[in-house]
């Protein structure tokens, strides 16, 4: 059976009122779950991070103070394997950079930046991506600081992950709902289909003084209701046929 | 070959299988092929054999490192074994290859001492390995595990809290930062900046230099860095431009050769046309070969070069430990196992690089043969501490005790001189 794809036009406006509830619920779902998952993400990294550089920054107490600044740089060289963690830094008191992980070197932007503050900053380093810092002092900042950047660009794929994935879903359900909703339609729209017809095919025999087709007369819905009605109003305006009409059963 | 039980071939396979995609193309798992041939084989000793362990870079972009101190050691290891071994045990290598990566490293030294049961660690390449290496000594300490001249002059295996488990033969990275430092002050070249590979490796370089121009009132002009692994056709344009900007007199580079050539070769083609300094873990005779094979005025580029060594020129014969070493490469033409060999990687006949893995070897057999009939791990520290004023035949004696871990001091300057490299007598004249 073919399917009729047709949208008739009664229902054309339904249609693009459907189409633009969907467009609404689509986007304020998406910046919702942008707004949350930035948000939430945001929050988790630099809480990690924050975990991170207060791991490092008390493994680096012994190390500065007792110990060779090679152990200090395979300290945070194996913290770099952590997803999203982009640079580790550790600067002692004077601001004197003793381990990075910059390479080709230390940017200006950070090079310029005061190493003594460990509060949350957000970096765009040049010829790189955008970065949120995090610090955290090594013996109360007495001993210098440990600095973590993470790339931003790892939050912004999870954001698009996150979103392209609620995006296939509402889709997908957009696109289903879009079929199951013309079908129905068409289906709803079957009956006045047939009433017109049974009009059309009731004024043709009326002019041509042909036989009135009776399919749609024998149904008892409402479509069978007002075909029995329209070709009561034919007979009503046939004075000829009104008589017949009053007696159908000595008919 | 030693007889594996079903149980150690399939725990072998399997750990073969899952480590593999850790090494790296070019890893493998290698064998001496007669190592462990005997029964009651215990702490890697049997009637027959001492069996040690290696962990080192077979392949990658500084697999010239692991394999020319591997030909070095195995001349000297081949002799003593036709001569009948070491107290009628002969000595066997096990090799593994970490593409001088730390988590493989970590992973191969697992192997080593649980499944292998090698006698002691010897030949290890890289700081980086290295350093992540030691913390699994100290976690064996109560089997005696020791880790012998390791290819790196770095600190961590020099002090504590892992210095005691690991023995060193050749200067430390301070000492040779301290040495370039001091001649570059000495002849008037004092903006000193450094470019270094970014891991633990170059951090101990840099702090070399560091201290060294602090202890005179100095400190470091410029500072550019490199990713690990980066091989000769890798750019180091941008390393240049930011080093030049700090209007340096001289550069001291901590790196494996690939990188360390690219960044001479970068150098002169972009103008910065000062001393070129590099350690002695660089490689030499491979940065040398990398510009030769690469330019067409090879000696413009080498001109302003100058490495640091911890052995002899091994040009020098009047050196007794040089003359053995050439005489038995000469002899041997030591190689790879097949496994790790690596075909477009042709060998030096000779070159510092196999000359201190030679001198290493010949240490360690001077050590176990100081053990007698019984070698144990249990008296393997104390034997190394009856080591005093020792002549191993390189013009510098040799001592060991609890205090004092690592053999040697003694640094030597070459610069390239028609093509290879010869001893640098006059800074002065060379770069005043």
């Amino acid at each position: 059976m073919k399917l009729n794809m047709n949208v008739q036009k009664l229902f054309r406006r339904p249609l693009f009122g459907i189409f633009l509830l969907f467009g609404i619920i689509a986007v304020s779902t998406s910046w919702v779950c942008i707004a949350t998952v930035d948000s939430q993400l945001s929050e988790e990294y630099e809480s990690n991070s924050r975990g991170i550089a207060q791991t490092i920054a008390d493994a680096s107490v012994d190390i500065i103070l007792n110990r060779d600044l090679s152990a200090l740089q395979s300290l945070i060289d194996q913290f770099l394997e952590i997803q999203g963690i982009s640079y580790i830094y550790i600067v002692n008191e004077d601001g004197e950079f003793l381990a990075h992980t910059f390479v080709p070197g230390i940017p200006g932007e950070i090079l310029a930046s005061d190493p003594a503050d460990t509060g949350t900053v957000e970096r765009v380093l040049s010829g790189a991506d955008n970065y949120v810092e995090v610090g955290s002092p090594i013996l109360a900042g007495v001993a210098g600081s440990v600095h973590i950047g993470m790339d931003k660009s790892v939050i912004t794929l999870k954001i698009q992950q996150a979103v392209g994935r609620q995006m296939y879903l509402i889709s997908s359900i957009f696109l289903v709902g879009i079929i199951a909703a013309i079908m129905l339609m068409n289906l709803a729209a079957r009956p006045v289909e047939h009433l017109l017809t049974y009009a059309v095919q009731l004024a043709r025999a009326e002019q041509k003084g042909e036989p009135v087709p009776g399919a749609l007369l024998e149904r008892d819905d409402e479509a069978g209701q007002l075909a029995r009605l329209l070709l009561y109003f034919s007979k009503v305006t046939d004075p000829e046929k009104a008589g017949a009409l009053a007696r159908p059963e000595a008919s | 070959m030693r007889a594996l039980t079903r149980r150690k071939f399939l725990r072998t396979s399997i750990l073969g299988g899952l480590a593999a995609p850790w090494l790296g193309p070019g890893a493998a798992f290698a064998q001496d092929e007669s190592a462990g041939s005997a029964a009651g084989f215990h702490e890697g000793v049997s009637n027959d054999e001492i069996l040690l362990g290696t962990s080192a870079a077979f392949s990658g972009p500084s697999r010239g490192l692991g394999i020319e101190l591997y030909r070095g050691a195995q001349a000297c290891f081949t002799r003593v074994n036709e001569q009948g071994g070491v107290g009628g045990r002969r000595i066997a290598l096990r090799l593994y290859d970490d593409g001088y990566q730390p988590v493989p490293s970590v992973q191969n030294t697992m192997e080593l001492l649980i499944e292998d049961q090698v006698f002691a660690l010897f030949g290890y390449v890289g700081t980086p390995t290295v350093t992540r290496v030691l913390p699994i000594l100290k976690k064996f300490q109560e089997e005696n595990v020791y880790m012998f001249f390791p290819f790196t002059g770095a600190q961590p295996q020099r002090e504590p809290p892992y210095g005691e488990f690991a023995f060193n033969l050749r200067a430390s990275y301070r000492e040779e930062t301290a040495g370039l430092v001091e001649n570059f002050l000495r002849i008037g070249r004092r903006r000193i900046a450094v470019f270094y590979q970014a891991d633990a490796y170059g951090r101990s370089g840099w702090a070399g230099v560091r201290e060294a121009l602090g202890a005179r009132g100095g400190q470091i002009v410029g500072e550019a860095t490199y990713t690990r692994g980066a091989a000769y056709g890798r750019s180091m344009g941008e390393q240049v431009e930011i080093l030049r900007n700090a209007g340096p007199d001289a550069v001291i580079c901590i790196g494996a050769y690939g990188a360390c050539a690219a960044f001479l070769r970068d150098a002169i083609d972009l103008g910065l046309e000062v001393p070129v300094a590099n350690l002695s873990f660089v490689g030499s005779e491979n940065l040398l070969q990398l510009i030769a094979d690469s330019v067409d005025d090879s000696e413009r580029y080498t001109r302003y070069l100058v490495n640091s060594q911890v052995v002899p020129s091994y040009e020098d014969e009047s050196i007794p430990v040089v003359r053995e070493y050439a005489e038995l490469m000469d002899r041997y033409r030591p190689e790879v196992p097949e496994s790790l060999r690596q075909p477009d990687y042709v060998p030096f006949d000779r070159s510092f690089v196999s000359l201190e893995g030679f001198v290493n070897a010949k240490m360690l057999v001077e050590i176990l043969s100081r053990m007698g009939d019984s070698p144990s791990r249990a008296r393997l520290e104390q034997a190394v501490f009856t080591v005093r004023d020792y002549d191993l035949g390189i013009g510098e004696m040799v001592s060991f005790s609890e205090q004092r871990r690592q053999g040697m001091q003694r640094l030597y300057y070459t610069v390239v001189d028609q093509g290879r490299f010869v001893p640098l007598d006059d800074w002065r004249a060379r770069f005043g």
